[in-house]
């Protein structure tokens, strides 16, 4: 069935000459070129892409699309991914014209449906994290982090505090260190708990005057609620820092416990996680931010703002960072995550949340005689299961029961993360999967134990390529096309 | 809750398997104390029926692009967008994916990132791509990153009052703590000088990053302003209109070594300023030093073509702190929608859009300064946007009058230029027909007769 001519590259698809796309005559008197462009600034011939037609676009990038699994196709229990099911009503209402067509510059009087959509979502995002103030302008969640810790660093910076660490679990995200180098700070490791809790002798050693933020993720990337963590922010707080709140796995606690009641000064939002924007093979997503009142005047600007005359943004904010990105940020997620919140409600969102939790509980207690869960009987919304053994009795890795999985038709889950935990395999069915697929699932992981090492080391099997060689591809990059000569 | 399978029935059956009485049990590990003990004070819940009915009612406040037309541009701009754009993004299989970090069952998107990959080194002259960023301004901001950890110098980089002012602010966010001098060179004419230039471009410099072309939609002098960069042996950055391309000289056929882009105007909607696609393309010799995810080619254990994320151990979940960059995302869908609209578009059909942008601006901007009311600003030679001055004042009045007679005539610039406040930004793009140049000709003619 599968149709490898129509997915050969584009670029040897192409034949001169042909076309996708005809333009209308300009229809304005007729200029030589050289009257209106220097010709020192022309090309002498337009760049060379392929040429294709219609029907061939479709087919390649149609047959192309049959090459990946998704959520709309499989069961993706993609640990700290948040793979849940991508509403479609969301979709549609997203691309209405009076959303999607318009300009990041028109006045404030042709927008107000959307900036009324915008502050409302503030005031939601604020209410759901217990943090009042909020900036929709980040573009990722790594992009979030960095903008809070800008915030931060402002904050310091007014009070006359050389405030230069932040700190940081060992079981954090790559992001959290990434983001504290990129805002200024030099980052510091505290150790985790063989639980993964925060060592706390370990972080009240490393916490001091030079200590700016300490970043935690809560529900933690093992998939555990830190109790520590009011101890945590009082601790940090007793020195002068603040708390970031990593809020990747928001959908464990949604209507259930807010960052800003358990001692979080600023967070940031993964709509395309926690409120079900699609993933886009990689993106784009968002990150919006709340921050407690302190840091409000450092957001990044502009904000929608209300007043007698209606909604507009506000730039004028004279302690404000500036900016992360350009425009607004990226509203068709946010607008996604409008229509996402506004389905739900109160009751709804911690309906997810609870379903959330009961799945990933009960794919855990299906899961763990197979293999076993370090962390114990119980988890948030994800949890992570262990490879060790079967690595040690019969050699088989974690990769290699996530290469198997894709075989049966499942995603595989997030394997050798958290770094803390041996052949990790970090598994997160979220709310939108059903009983039936997760007893599919945990039957499958069983079979697939129970197989010949040889036929798993050699997973995938039913895949169009299995096993790439990754040394290769960055020994030697190839990273674009090329005529071959 | 329309997205749950669970009945009660199974609810049931799962604490059973679990070992608990109840769902709460399950939340144990969270103090009572730390629990919000009221439901969320936001909105009840809707149904599609009443969220449509809901969102339509707030779509109509709004005015999009069609129904008053568009003259407005500055990074982001009403072009047009084939069906078979939409419809290749709208498969599921792409827009519900994610990261390929499991080749295996991700090489529909992976040969799409190195296809778009291949495409924007064709477009740009350049010989390398990543997947793409975030949007054209935070690429921007990596470019320079990018030219601070590869030249090694720490201490100055500079830019020029011509670039996207929003650009320069995200750059200016993005050095605030790094302790490192940005120096904007004053444009009074529109283009940079590359006299001005060469007295701030030192030993010390980075690199120089500038827009082609630019804010105000001039040609800058580009050959001369790398010449300047590299003879003090900094980096030469440009952020370019994709769509210029069809036309102009690429970057890498005049010098420079990294190159970004607003991606929007290939193929994805305005959508109020994103999501949006971040280009950034650069020499060979810098790609261990790009932010961001590389689709690269391979062969798999039996010997087939194939492709995967490479080039990781830039990349922060592995490097962390130590990474090029903190992004871990790409803009995966909008990359696709790029890659759909330049193939679909080809050499001719991008040529003939840029051409048609090109001419439809000077058949605008001329017919705009033949009347009394206004004047062009910049002598220098223009692609698809104009600066306008309005003789007669008042520049944000005359714009809502425009608006309230159905056009958005352009952007005041008062709010980044002093100097600039009597003006505007106006932009052609190859969607404006020429009726439409007319009407609003017609219609600023009108408004600016008010202010006579």
């Amino acid at each position: 069935m599968r149709n490898t001519r129509a997915t050969q590259l584009l670029f040897e698809l192409s034949k001169s000459g042909r076309r996708g796309v005809r333009l209308p005559a300009a229809d304005v008197p007729e200029v030589p070129l050289a009257d209106l462009l220097p010709t020192d600034a022309l090309a002498s011939a337009p760049p060379p892409l392929p040429e294709l037609t219609e029907p061939e676009l479709v087919r390649h990038f149609t047959n192309l699309s049959t090459q990946n699994m998704s959520v709309d196709t499989h069961f993706y229990p993609l640990g700290s991914c948040t793979m849940k099911h991508n509403p479609k009503r969301n979709e549609r209402l997203a691309n209405l014209p009076g959303i999607i067509d318009l300009h990041p510059y028109q006045p404030a009087d042709t927008l107000q449906g959307l900036l009324e959509l915008l502050w409302n979502l503030q005031e939601m995002l604020a209410e759901i994290a217990g943090l009042p103030a909020v900036s929709l302008q980040p573009a990722a969640g790594a992009q979030g982090e960095m903008a809070a810790l800008l915030c931060a660093a402002a904050h310091f910076r007014k009070l006359g505090q050389q405030r230069t660490k932040v700190l940081a679990p060992d079981s954090a995200h790559g992001t959290n260190p990434a983001s504290a180098k990129m805002a200024g700070f030099d980052t510091v490791t505290v150790k985790s708990t063989p639980a993964g809790y925060v060592d706390m002798a370990d972080l009240e050693s490393k916490l001091d005057l030079q200590t700016a933020v300490f970043m935690i993720t809560n529900p933690n990337t093992l998939g555990m609620f830190d109790r520590q963590i009011a101890e945590i922010a009082k601790k940090v707080h007793e020195v002068g820092g603040l708390i970031y709140l990593d809020g990747a796995n928001m959908n464990a606690i949604l209507g259930i416990a807010r960052p800003g009641d358990f001692g979080a000064d600023m967070m940031h939002f993964n709509p395309h996680k926690t409120f079900s924007g699609p993933h886009g093979g990689g993106g784009p997503g968002a990150g919006p931010i709340s921050v407690s009142k302190v840091l409000e005047p450092y957001l990044p600007v502009p904000v929608v703002v209300r007043d007698e005359n209606g909604f507009h943004l506000e730039y004028d904010r004279p302690e404000s960072i500036g900016r992360v990105r350009s425009f607004f940020g990226n509203v068709g997620v946010l607008v996604r995550a409008y229509c996402y919140i506004r389905t739900h409600g109160p009751d709804g969102l911690k309906r997810v949340s609870e379903n959330a939790v009961l799945n990933a509980n009960y794919l855990l207690s299906k899961v763990k005689h197979i293999f076993p869960v370090p962390q114990g009987d119980r988890c948030m919304h994800e949890f992570v299961a262990s490879g060790a053994k079967l690595k040690n009795d019969r050699g088989v890795s974690a990769m290699d029961v996530a290469k198997r999985l894709l075989d049966y038709g499942y995603h595989a889950p997030t394997v050798y993360f958290p770094p803390i935990v041996r052949e990790a395999m970090m598994i997160e069915p979220t709310e939108t999967e059903s009983k039936e697929t997760l007893d599919a699932f945990a039957q499958t992981l069983f079979r697939i134990s129970e197989e010949p090492a040889d036929l798993l080391q050699e997973a995938p099997h039913t895949t169009s390529i299995s096993r790439p060689d990754e040394v290769q591809a960055a020994r030697q990059p190839i990273v674009a096309w090329s005529p071959k000569v | 809750m329309p997205y749950v399978a669970n009945t009660a029935e199974d609810q049931r059956a799962m604490l059973d398997s679990i070992g608990v009485k109840n769902i709460e049990e399950l939340f144990a590990s969270i103090p009572a104390e730390l629990r919000l003990k009221r439901p969320l004070d936001i909105p009840p819940a809707l149904s599609e029926m009443e969220l449509t009915a809901h969102m339509a009612a707030l779509a109509k406040k709004d005015a999009p692009a069609g129904e008053k037309i568009c003259f407005l541009g500055a990074g982001s701009y009403d072009h047009f967008i084939p069906a078979v754009v939409d419809y290749v993004a709208s498969r599921g299989e792409f827009y519900t994916s994610y990261t390929p970090y499991q080749p295996e069952a991700s090489q529909g998107n992976l040969q799409v990132f190195f296809e778009y990959q291949t495409l924007i080194t064709q477009l740009t002259g350049m010989d390398v791509s990543n997947a793409s960023l975030y949007d054209g301004g935070s690429a921007a901001a990596e470019a320079v990153l990018m030219a601070i950890s590869a030249t090694g110098r720490h201490s100055r980089v500079v830019t020029a009052a011509s670039v996207h002012p929003e650009y320069r602010q995200i750059l200016a966010t993005y050095l605030a703590n790094l302790g490192i001098e940005l120096v904007t060179v004053e444009t009074p004419d529109g283009v940079i000088s590359p006299e001005t230039l060469a007295k701030v471009v030192n030993d010390q410099t980075a690199c120089v990053l500038i827009q082609q072309p630019n804010f105000f939609g001039c040609l800058e002098p580009v050959e001369a302003i790398g010449k300047i960069a590299h003879e003090a042996g900094a980096l030469f950055a440009v952020s370019v209109d994709p769509i210029s391309l069809g036309l102009l000289k690429r970057p890498g056929d005049y010098g420079a070594d990294i190159v970004v882009a607003e991606g929007q105007s290939l193929g994805s909607p305005m959508s109020f300023g994103g999501p949006y696609l971040g280009i950034l393309a650069c020499r060979e010799q810098f790609v261990r030093r790009m932010p961001g995810r590389i689709a690269g080619e391979t062969v798999d254990r039996r010997g087939k073509r194939c492709f995967v994320l490479t080039l990781q151990t830039r990349e922060q979940h592995i490097r962390r702190e130590k990474a090029t960059s903190n992004i871990c995302t790409n803009q995966g869908l909008f990359a696709l929608r790029a890659a759909v609209y330049l193939a679909a578009l080809g050499p001719q059909g991008l040529r003939e859009t840029a051409e048609l942008c090109l001419r439809r601006s000077h058949y605008a901007a001329e017919k705009l300064a033949t009347d009394n009311g206004f004047e062009r600003v910049f002598a220098a030679p223009t692609f698809k946007e104009f600066v306008v001055r309005a003789k007669g004042g008042d520049v944000e009045d005359m714009l809502v009058r425009a608006s309230e007679a159905g056009y958005l005539a352009g952007i005041p610039l008062c709010m980044w230029y002093e100097d600039l406040a009597d003006c505007f930004l106006v932009t052609v793009t190859e969607r404006r027909t020429p009726e439409e140049i007319d009407g609003l000709v017609g219609c600023l003619n009108q408004v600016a007769a008010i202010h006579a």
